[in-house]
């Protein structure tokens, strides 16, 4: 008999049930505990760490659109960085007229925009060349900024402070405001495409990926669907360079290269490609293991820990993020997500084995 | 007895004031792009830390100089720069120019002196241009004076600008155009170039657009592979560059291709018989740098750097002022503001004012002969730069 609390089949019986998002109440409660916990965070961060949470919630999104393209769709994007930069330059240059709560998603459309049209060979083209189409965008939109005098050819356009009903954001309380607007943005927008992946629009996309020639058969649009995969995975990207515009308090093109695009690549393959919770797990664990490679680097130079001739403090970062990926690649390649499915499904059962 | 007690007062609030720790921060690109210069600043840094610390040139602080390698991305300046700001540091030593110019905002805002490692204009240029202070002369000031001293040696020459496809590239491209009408001679062309492999298309372009000097504000790599291009295909064109464009890292890149490059920089070279160049040279064997460090010009571009700060934070509390927190930040700007000082770093003293960021405001020219930089020029100063950018 199934229990709402605990679980340890599947009981369920009808098509209904089986797209619920949630199994059982326990599941629908730690999530509440989660987010409950999430917006007390900021009580123990100081304002540095505080920066470093905000820069993976903003990740995070950016990976989310990434993994719809990319996890979700099966369609390699290596410019999503561009398509980032896309909607912080578009917030840049609205901020000066428009609220953020407008210039956000109004950059998320621009890059909605650029993806739509990015995504047209499509049509045509798969796999490592629809790669190549994409690295072509992001060469042609830092070329294009880096010559555009109305975005300072690549130079800094500075983001003003905002209001938000009547509470202004200044530099102490910076950090929290825009922790607490990027939580909110990423809750909604995850939620968003949970739910559109109840949709037959959202089935249409897991289809193409696995055979568009199939899933043509079976009456989809495999040419649509894929415009719509690079335009809403844009469109996620577009709202986190908006995000990332206010948070960093100007917009620089070095945010936005291809050096970026491949960072987040790395990021949803190590969380787990076309997987929701990856896209959480990648951007906070490659963020954090920076950060404590970055103590560990510092404790082995204290120690005078090197080979003659070389930096080994100084190698073991890009060291590290370099292997970590490799490592995925070959003995994990479905990511933390599948850790984080064993881990669940150890605790489901327990304290049963099976 | 009033006395007697002012004297045990000041004894103790000297004894308090000795050996207080103030932190330094550097942040740039130990690994990563332009690592290559990074490095050599990070450990000039370093080394002028340890060594104000050891002669007692800190007013009686004790100065923790900590260094940072943020792999020249943006978000980990940002992140290293408010921990400085959470820990109360006085000043900040900055490298890359996105990250100084993102940070400006921040920067004017917290109100903390940065002296970054960047020479780009835009860093001291309105708007929140308060406390971002140059080591030396910008980018665009040592384009205009390469310029100049073409224009002396070839008047009417044509010129063409070789610049990185980033801001640090093309900072210098507005001023030297109009500088170029006022002296006489003609930009060509204004060519982007990173990382290529052969220029023969480019230089074979120039040729035949009778270009006779390339001028490049750009990094050592890409300007070595056009030069040794320009020699392996026999053509007439000299070459000049500015501060990161040359120096002895184009030489070991480049070869005798090198041979004649004319370079502009602040700096004195690390072989040079001077006082600046010998300290240079101590100071690199006394803290064990191997030849490359000694060799290279980034290294007492590092030291200029924090030279400038720890002579503020020296100046700030020697007056009795607080070195640390926010009145600390300010007491540490309003040294740097009236700071005039020369550490022999550089071919000119250094000095600061409110209307004036540049520290070093001297240059000179040099050009590459049987393998080594020789000055060709004595230390001066642009004429043209204020006139074109300024309109003063």
């Amino acid at each position: 008999m199934r229990n709402p609390w605990m679980q340890t089949g599947n009981y369920r019986t009808s098509y209904r049930q089986d797209t619920t998002i949630f199994a059982t109440y326990s599941e629908q409660l730690s999530l509440i505990v989660l987010l409950l916990s999430l917006l007390f965070l900021p009580m123990f961060l100081s304002r540095p760490q505080m920066f470093v949470v905000d820069l993976i919630l903003v990740y995070a999104l950016a990976v989310v659109g990434l993994n719809i393209t990319t996890g979700y769709a099966g369609l390699i994007s290596i410019g999503h960085a561009a398509f980032v930069g896309v909607g912080a330059y578009t917030a840049a240059l609205l901020a000066p007229a428009l609220p953020f709560w407008l210039t956000v998603p109004l950059g998320g459309l621009a890059a909605a925009i650029a993806g739509g049209i990015v995504g047209i060979p499509s049509l045509r083209i798969k796999h490592l060349y629809l790669a190549i189409a994409t690295l072509a965008f992001q060469l042609i939109f830092e070329w294009g900024v880096g010559h555009s005098t109305l975005l300072q050819q690549g130079g800094a356009i500075a983001m003003p402070r905002v209001v938000f009903a009547g509470y202004k954001v200044g530099y102490k309380n910076h950090y929290y405001f825009w922790y607490y607007v990027t939580l909110v943005v990423l809750i909604v927008l995850a939620f968003a495409f949970r739910n559109l992946l109840r949709t037959k629009y959202g089935r249409a996309l897991v289809a193409v990926r696995d055979n568009d020639r199939a899933a043509d058969a079976m009456g989809m649009h495999p040419g649509l669907t894929k415009i719509f995969a690079f335009a809403l995975g844009a469109f996620y990207a577009g709202v986190a360079g908006g995000l990332y515009a206010y948070l960093s308090r100007a917009v620089v093109i070095e945010d936005y290269m291809l050096n970026v695009s491949i960072e987040l690549l790395a990021m949803s393959i190590v969380g787990g490609l076309g997987s929701m919770v990856g896209s959480f797990l990648g951007p906070a664990f490659l963020v954090l293991l920076d950060l404590n490679m970055e103590d560990f680097a510092n404790w082995l130079k204290a120690l005078g820990m090197s080979l003659p001739g070389v930096d080994i403090a100084s190698a073991m970062r890009p060291l590290t993020f370099g292997l970590v990926i490799v490592l995925f690649l070959v003995f994990e390649p479905r990511g933390l997500a599948n850790w984080w499915r064993l881990v669940r499904n150890y605790f489901k059962n327990w304290p049963f084995k099976y | 007895m009033r006395k007697t007690l002012v004297t045990v007062m000041a004894a103790l609030a000297a004894s308090l004031a000795f050996g207080q720790t103030v932190h330094l921060m550097w942040s740039g690109a130990i690994t990563g792009p332009t690592s290559d210069a990074g490095k050599y600043y990070a450990q000039g840094v370093e080394d002028y830390c340890k060594y104000a610390n050891e002669e007692g040139l800190t007013g009686g602080l004790k100065i923790v100089c900590e260094v940072r390698d943020d792999q020249y991305n943006n978000a980990n300046t940002q992140r290293n720069f408010e921990e400085a700001i959470e820990r109360g540091d006085p000043v900040f030593l900055g490298y890359s120019t996105g990250g100084t110019l993102q940070l400006k905002p921040l920067i004017e805002e917290v109100g903390m002196s940065y002296i970054p490692a960047s020479y780009h204009i835009g860093n001291i240029d309105p708007p929140n241009n308060n406390y971002v202070f140059l080591p030396i002369v910008s980018y665009s000031e040592q384009v205009i004076a390469v310029l100049e001293y073409i224009a002396k040696e070839k008047p009417g020459a044509k010129v063409a600008l070789a610049v990185h496809p980033s801001p640090f590239g093309r900072a210098p491209v507005e001023d030297a155009k109009k500088a170029a009408k006022e002296l006489g001679i003609e930009i060509v062309e204004v060519q982007e170039m990173s990382k290529g492999l052969d220029y023969t298309a480019t230089l074979k372009r120039f040729a035949n657009e009778g270009v006779e000097y390339i001028v490049y504000q750009n990094v050592a790599g890409p300007v070595a592979t056009m030069v040794k291009d320009a020699k392996r295909l026999g053509l007439n064109i000299k070459h000049a560059g500015a501060h990161y464009a040359g120096g002895p890292d184009l030489l070991r890149l480049a070869g005798d291709a090198a041979e004649g490059f004319i370079w502009v920089t602040s700096y004195f070279m690390p072989g040079e018989n001077t006082k600046g160049a010998t300290f240079v040279r101590e100071l690199g064997t006394r803290y064990k740098r191997p030849s490359d460090t000694l060799e290279s010009v980034h290294y007492p571009s590092g030291m200029l750097a924090a030279a400038i700060a720890i002579e503020a934070i020296r100046r700030a509390h020697e007056a009795g002022k607080p070195v640390t927190g926010d009145a600390g930040r300010e007491a540490v700007h309003q040294a740097l503001l009236g700071l005039t000082f020369d550490p022999g770093l550089a071919v000119g003293p250094v000095t600061y004012s409110k209307s004036d960021h540049v520290g070093v405001d001297m240059l000179r020219a040099l050009r590459a002969e049987g393998g080594k930089f020789v000055p060709i020029t004595e230390p001066f100063q642009s004429k043209l730069f204020r006139k074109v950018h300024y309109g003063k």
